[in-house]
């Protein structure tokens, strides 16, 4: 048997051993919770905290950064749960935060989850803060909602199936969807229109163009419409213009007798146009006056011969030739 | 007394481990202790026993963590497998089968030494010489068990939780660092303190009830036997009634 002394060594190792390793897990079981590390208070007031307790996990942003240390009721509709938060996570909570209660995974521990808000100006969270609250949202809720959505969707899938059958029955709304020509046709049928709304759009702005000179009173047909002195003008035209006409008709009766006289061959004119003799008469004169034209030149041509000429024709065939210089 | 003989016997030796468990504290707190007799129960009592009680806080972690698993995976909750043995480990598994495993070594050997003592009249001669054969043999012997058995309790915890990270990767992959850290989250101090706490009465227990029934031995070398059987026996079935009444303590202070 070992001496006393190797005994007691080997003794106090082990109940180093035991003791050491129940420090340790206290410990860790401690800083876990952390109830070692500097913390601050912060508080929330619910409306119901769904069984959250004492101990429960706060996390923010999913991390976890606290624990519960109390829940107690305060009036007949809020809870004031009062947190403990490392100090560590006050630079990033911000006053505004919003805290919910929420569920570790689907069946696990309740727990309040602080989630910052977008906006960042505001000031760091300090001991003693009261933060806003979310309202839980709770299962019964949830499943009552779904049960009227589950109804509404009964009904929508009713009808879709309705309306799916009464596609499938009629081929021709089908092949109107699937014709690809009518589906051309009616492209190009719109590229028409439009372009005809492009060309009534100048057309009406011409015509606005149009209309704005008329108002202003540019060109004949606006001083026509507008002009009042024109329009007395013109009536004093249109009555000189029937006087005028008067004549003329007056002229004409003058003239329709004349020529009446003309046809019946009465005067001059109108023998020279209606009697056919007189017109043969006319001819043969002319050929007597042609020959005795031709006999007048030859007699013209004897008497340059002649001495008593030759004088003053040889004086004109001078000038002639001087002329040109 | 009462009704029949049984019952009778029952209640008397009832009372008369209740005024053994008051001698035991009125001596405990009498100046003069055998400190180097209690060093030398302790070595024996803790860690004599140490190996044994590791070997079975081993195969039970192990052996929990393979039976849980396939109803966690049923659930699809197999990444909670370490959390769940953990809490039963450090509850309720781990103390009760070190006080079991004591109240087997422990307490039979107690009961077989102490009565041995008596039968061979060495505890008269003790008396004889002066000595306080009470003080010497019992005290220093129960209060060994009160200190050794929550320090085997706490350490069998220990290898018991390795125990049950082996048993985690033998099917799955669970990191050293997350087994561990999802220990430390799950359990509170409303897990290890009572479960520590408990293990003193575990410890009380096996030693005022080895030491009663080996100082009060009798009939020669077979009351030797019997008293080293019935301190198993009833320190065993003790420990299961103050484990009862342990949860229902923890549960009225709010240690759930």
């Amino acid at each position: 048997m070992a001496n006393p002394t190797s005994r007691n060594i080997r003794l106090g190792i082990f109940v180093l051993a035991g003791t050491v390793f129940l420090i340790v897990l206290l410990y860790m079981i401690g800083a876990k919770r952390s109830l070692f590390s500097d913390t601050f208070r912060i508080s929330a007031q619910f409306y119901n905290v769904n069984g959250l307790m004492q101990g429960n996990n706060v996390r923010f942003s999913g991390i976890n950064v606290g624990i519960v240390e109390s829940v107690e009721i305060n009036t007949d509709s809020t809870v004031n749960v009062v947190m403990l938060i490392e100090d560590k996570a006050k630079i990033y909570i911000k006053k505004n935060a919003l805290a919910s209660i929420g569920t570790d995974g689907l069946m696990g521990n309740k727990l309040v989850n602080i989630n910052s808000m977008k906006d960042g100006s505001v000031a760091h969270i300090e001991d003693g803060d009261i933060l806003k609250t979310l309202k839980p949202i709770e299962t019964d809720e949830m499943l009552r909602t779904l049960s009227t959505t589950n109804d509404n969707i009964k009904v929508i899938t009713g009808d879709l199936k309705n309306i799916t059958q009464k596609f499938n029955k009629r081929n021709s709304l089908w092949s109107l969807l699937q014709d690809t020509i009518v589906a051309d046709n009616l492209k190009e049928a719109i590229v028409n229109i439009k372009i005809t709304g492009a060309r009534t759009a100048i057309i009406t702005g011409d015509l606005q163009e149009v209309a704005k000179s008329f108002k202003s009173g540019k060109g004949l047909m606006a001083s026509l419409l507008t002009d009042t002195t024109m329009a007395g003008k013109l009536q004093h035209t249109i009555v000189k213009l029937e006087n005028a006409s008067d004549k003329i008709a007056y002229v004409s009766g003058d003239l329709s007798g004349i020529t009446a006289k003309i046809k019946d061959g009465k005067g001059t004119i109108g023998m020279l146009i209606t009697d056919s003799l007189f017109v043969k008469d006319l001819k043969s004169t002319m050929k007597n006056l042609n020959s005795g034209v031709a006999g007048f030149d030859d007699n013209m041509e004897g008497l340059k011969h002649s001495f008593l000429l030759k004088k003053y024709f040889r004086k004109q065939a001078k000038l002639k030739a001087k002329k040109p210089n | 007394m009462f009704y029949n003989k049984a019952l009778d016997s029952f209640l008397e030796e009832a009372g008369d481990i209740s005024r053994f468990t008051a001698k035991f504290f009125r001596e405990f707190l009498k100046p003069r202790y055998e400190f180097s007799e209690f060093l030398r129960q302790c070595f024996y009592i803790g860690y004599k026993s140490f190996g044994l009680v590791a070997v079975t806080a081993f195969i039970m972690g192990l052996v929990i963590t393979i039976q849980s698993r396939p109803t966690l995976v049923e659930f699809g909750a197999e990444a909670w497998l370490p959390k769940m043995v953990s809490i039963s480990l450090i509850r309720e598994i781990a103390p009760v089968i070190t006080a079991l495993i004591c109240a087997g070594k422990i307490g039979s050997g107690i009961g077989a030494e102490l009565g041995s003592m008596r039968v061979t009249e060495q505890i008269d001669a003790m008396e004889v010489s002066g000595t306080n054969p009470f003080k010497f043999l019992v005290v220093t012997r129960v209060t060994a068990c009160i200190t050794m058995v929550p320090i085997l309790a706490v350490l069998a915890i220990a290898v018991s939780l390795y125990g049950a990270y082996l048993g985690c990767n033998i099917h799955g992959v669970v990191s050293w660092k997350l087994f561990w850290n999802q220990v430390f989250e799950t359990n509170t101090f409303s897990d290890v303190v009572p479960a520590v706490t408990k293990t003193f009465f575990f410890g009380l227990d096996i030693g005022i009830i080895g030491c009663f029934k080996g100082y009060f031995s009798k009939k020669g070398t077979e009351g030797v036997g019997r008293s080293a059987n019935s301190a198993v026996v009833i320190s065993s079935l003790l420990i299961f009634v103050l484990d009862l009444v342990a949860v229902q303590i923890a549960d009225l202070l709010g240690f759930t």
